[in-house]
């Protein structure tokens, strides 16, 4: 029951944004050489990240990327959701006609893997990049 | 993130199982025609919880399986973690290089949802599974079906 890494990679890229870079654009270039993602990898990232709102690009000698929204207002669900499309564990959770199977009408654990879903959801989407670079920036400042 | 299809059958096989209570065995058999799982599919998944200790099984022309303890002791998560391998969103143990903000996702985000899967399905027991399913109206429950 893995998370891509893409996913993985797209949230650290927002918070690298959100930490070092709050209010001006910032090159993927810069990104990829703090964090170790590859140019090429946070393009295709940054690009699925831009189709849904969460980022904006700046042309221009000062361009690059930039938050689309504060970060208070950014989850780390509505990131995880862009890139997988739906949390759920099991498909039927959202989708009763993913299930083909012969005898669902007695399905015995669909209800489990409803309150899994809700788990997982529940915790995501109570997590903002806000959250996150506040507790890295103290955890740094802490001399961590 | 996905659950398998050895972890999604392998559950519905037990709970079917747990909610055989008044037979000291079950057969495979039974199982496989009531959840419409393939018999050779649930053999194998069944020699594996025999060896993980989740079941008993035992031979003969009246053999089958039974749960090593009862509904109520076993937690979804002690068979899940057996079904799945494991349970983790991130999979592995932490690399031995990492940057300080990667270390730090890992544990501000991806151990806590982790946590949030185990504490999920340790609440959750076969005995309670169980029961569930015998108080609900199935007619009601299923009407969306």
């Amino acid at each position: 029951m893995k998370l891509s890494t893409k996913s993985r990679y797209a949230l650290e890229g927002l918070v690298y944004i959100a930490v070092n870079s709050p209010n001006e654009a910032i090159r993927i270039r810069q990104i990829a050489q703090d964090t170790g993602i590859t140019v090429a990898y946070l393009e295709q990232i940054f690009f699925l990240l831009k189709k849904a709102g969460l980022l904006l690009t700046v042309r221009g000698a000062k361009g690059g990327f930039l938050l689309a929204q504060s970060p208070k207002d950014i989850t780390v669900g509505m990131v995880l959701r862009t890139i997988e499309h739906d949390l759920a564990p099991v498909k039927c959770v959202h989708d009763l006609q993913a299930c083909t199977s012969k005898v669902r009408s007695g399905c015995v654990s669909r209800q489990i893997w409803m309150r899994l879903t809700d788990a997982i959801e529940s915790t995501v989407d109570n997590i903002t990049l806000e959250d996150l670079k506040t507790s890295y920036l103290n955890r740094k400042g802490a001399g961590a | 993130m996905k659950i398998s299809t050895r972890g999604r059958y392998g559950l519905r096989a037990i709970i079917d199982l747990a909610m055989q209570e008044n037979k000291s065995c079950v057969s495979l058999g039974e199982i496989a025609a009531r959840q419409d799982i393939s018999f050779h599919y649930l053999e194998g998944i069944f020699s594996y919880l025999r060896r993980a200790g989740i079941v008993i099984g035992t031979a003969g022309a009246l053999g089958g399986y039974t749960l090593s303890k009862t509904a109520l002791e076993m937690s979804l998560y002690d068979i899940l973690k057996v079904l799945e391998g494991q349970l983790s969103m991130t999979g592995d143990e932490a690399p031995e290089q990492e940057t300080e903000l990667r270390a730090f996702l890992r544990q501000e985000v991806w151990d806590a949802v982790d946590k949030s899967i185990e504490n999920a399905l340790k609440q959750m027991t076969l005995g309670e599974m169980k029961e569930t399913f015998r108080k609900r109206d199935d007619s009601n429950f299923c009407a969306g079906l």
